[in-house]
């Protein structure tokens, strides 16, 4: 069985910013609702998809120098943005999918100070659509 | 407006920006990745104050 191991190679953007060497994870969630399309006569529940609930978490080291994680962040707070997502910085390709949330909504900025160390924040972006891309 | 890259982040520096549809851009501003070029010093105005040295010069 053939399986994807991603060391350090993955590629983030926010907001079309490389965050990849501030990032140290990465969940991405692509999900559609499901309603109930099952009638009289059926013998087993069946669904049809709804609206997409799309979300991208990624944690990554607070860094407040320039044009890093806080200068990429501060002002994306109460807005909406893309955020991008590759197994690794090669070429996108069909075993190389580029996943891109497309209008993500940033509803908060949560700094996690701990004594002796990193700094580091964790943030979701909401909603949106997500969609790979194989070129 | 015109909008130059300066910060490698977010691509060549120098270059010219062009966001996709759905990028703030005004994050990218306030976050020092972005540089409006008609705010920017001219880089002609740097070869206006050579230009009388080069003219001396070459009388020397």
């Amino acid at each position: 069985m053939a399986t994807s191991t991603y060391l350090s190679n993955p590629v983030v953007t926010v907001n079309a910013v490389d965050l990849s060497d501030q990032c140290s994870g990465a969940t991405v969630n692509q999900t559609f609702a499901q309603l109930s399309n099952t009638a009289f006569g059926d013998t087993a529940m069946k669904y049809t998809a709804g609206l997409q609930e799309n979300s991208i978490t990624l944690d990554l080291f607070w860094s407040t120098a320039a044009t890093e994680t806080y200068a990429t962040l501060k002002a994306l707070v109460g807005t909406t943005t893309n955020v991008t997502i590759k197994g690794t910085s090669g070429a996108t390709s069909a075993t190389n999918p580029l996943g891109t949330l497309t209008g993500g909504f940033l509803a908060e900025l949560p700094v996690v100070y701990t004594v002796g160390e990193l700094a580091t924040c964790s943030v979701t972006f909401n909603g949106g659509t997500f969609a790979y891309s194989e070129s | 407006m015109a909008l130059r890259i300066i910060s490698e982040r977010l691509g060549e520096l120098g270059a010219i920006y062009e966001p996709q549809e759905g990028i703030n851009v005004e994050a990218l501003i306030a976050g020092g990745f972005l540089e409006d070029t008609h705010t920017a010093p001219a880089k002609s105005a740097k070869n206006k104050t050579k230009a009388p040295d080069a003219a001396n010069t070459t009388q020397e």
